[in-house]
């Protein structure tokens, strides 16, 4: 019998509602209140997350976001920029224990073991997807997913997007460009270089189709078996606290 | 203040802001799109990093001690693209 894992789907919320729920998750399964989750979630408003490890004014237009009504929040995780947009935009994470079977222990392969639940999900909707290393899956060699990792307190949390469409115009409003000059080449080399569901396959995808897809994949590529479940007392409680900090100048500004 | 971009090969990018003194340096924020595990040693790190020569094989070294000894991981970016970097940023002041 396959091992059950946790799924929720938690829908569209706030960036700052959201980075909290994924680190009261992790916390939650740290202390072995909840079983390893994968969680589904949207991002209402969009919003704008950074890595890290980077700088909010140096890779943030704040004001542009302000003025478009978009969130920006700094990540517990590592890697880049991202745009989440409402309507382009599907968000997982994941909570495991470190010590699983599953995991490697080396950051890198497990990247690939735990990507594998998108490639195998997007090819089930006849995108070729691979991984590459370090944190990507492309089709084709165009991006159309991005991944970060941390690990804390015994547990493995990765978090990462699965492009439904894209715009980067729209992203390039947002983001900040070394130059006006360069602003319409960036755009034409994301549009070279990134690509969507719905580009790729040249129809609309709709969420849930999406989302039956990627769960089947994580079933087939972990060997479990995903049940729906809640989101518990605790986890809830936890994220509005941390909820505070994510919203809070000195977080989101602190590098 | 020097500040220096470094691309690392295969698409990581490393932002550096350095205050040096007489060669040294005083201050080091090191910002990018790498991953580092466990993030909150990246506040270490640049304070391990204070005082020491602003020389690439220096500052190396520096990084792979801390890293050793605190156990931290990098992934995308190297010790010797960041101590690249660091140089960089003081060839900008």
């Amino acid at each position: 019998m396959r091992e059950r894992w946790r799924l929720l789907d938690t829908g569209a919320s706030d960036a700052y509602y959201n980075m909290a729920l994924d680190e009261a998750i992790a916390t939650a399964r740290s202390k072995n209140l909840v079983p390893n989750t994968i969680r589904f979630f949207r991002w209402k408003p969009s919003a704008v997350s950074i890595g890290y490890f980077q700088s909010m004014t140096e890779e943030v237009d704040v004001d542009a976001c302000r003025s478009m009504g978009v969130d920006y929040v700094r990540r517990i995780t590592g890697g880049g920029a991202v745009y989440h947009d409402y309507n382009g935009e599907l968000t997982y994470s994941i909570m495991v224990n470190e010590d699983h079977k599953m995991i490697p222990r080396d950051i890198l392969k497990s990247y690939g073991v735990l990507c594998k639940g998108l490639v195998l999900g997007l090819k089930s909707l006849g995108i070729p997807a691979e991984f590459k290393p370090i944190n990507d899956i492309v089709v084709e060699g165009k991006k159309i997913s991005g991944n970060a990792q941390t690990r804390r307190l015994g547990v493995v949390h990765q978090h990462g997007t699965i492009l439904r469409e894209v715009n980067p115009k729209v992203m390039f409003s947002l983001l900040k460009v070394p130059s006006e000059k360069i602003r319409d080449k960036l755009i034409k080399s994301v549009e070279e270089r990134v690509t969507s569901i719905n580009k790729y396959l040249g129809r609309e995808v709709s969420f849930d189709e999406l989302k039956r897809a990627l769960i089947r994949g994580f079933e087939d590529a972990l060997n479990i078996e995903l049940v729906e479940g809640e989101v518990t007392e605790y986890e809830e409680r936890l994220a509005s606290e941390l909820k505070e900090k994510y919203s809070s100048e000195e977080w989101n500004f602190k590098r | 203040m020097g500040r220096a971009v470094y691309k690392v090969k295969g698409g990581k990018m490393i932002k550096v802001q350095l205050d040096q003194r007489e060669g040294k340096i005083k201050k080091v924020k090191i910002m990018g799109d790498f991953f580092l595990h466990p993030e909150d040693l990246i506040e270490e790190m640049e304070k391990a990093l204070t005082g020491s020569p602003v020389n690439e094989e220096n500052i190396r070294i520096l990084i792979d001690n801390f890293l050793s000894e605190r156990g931290g991981v990098l992934l995308g970016a190297s010790s010797s693209d960041i101590a690249k970097c660091i140089v960089m940023a003081g060839d900008q002041e």
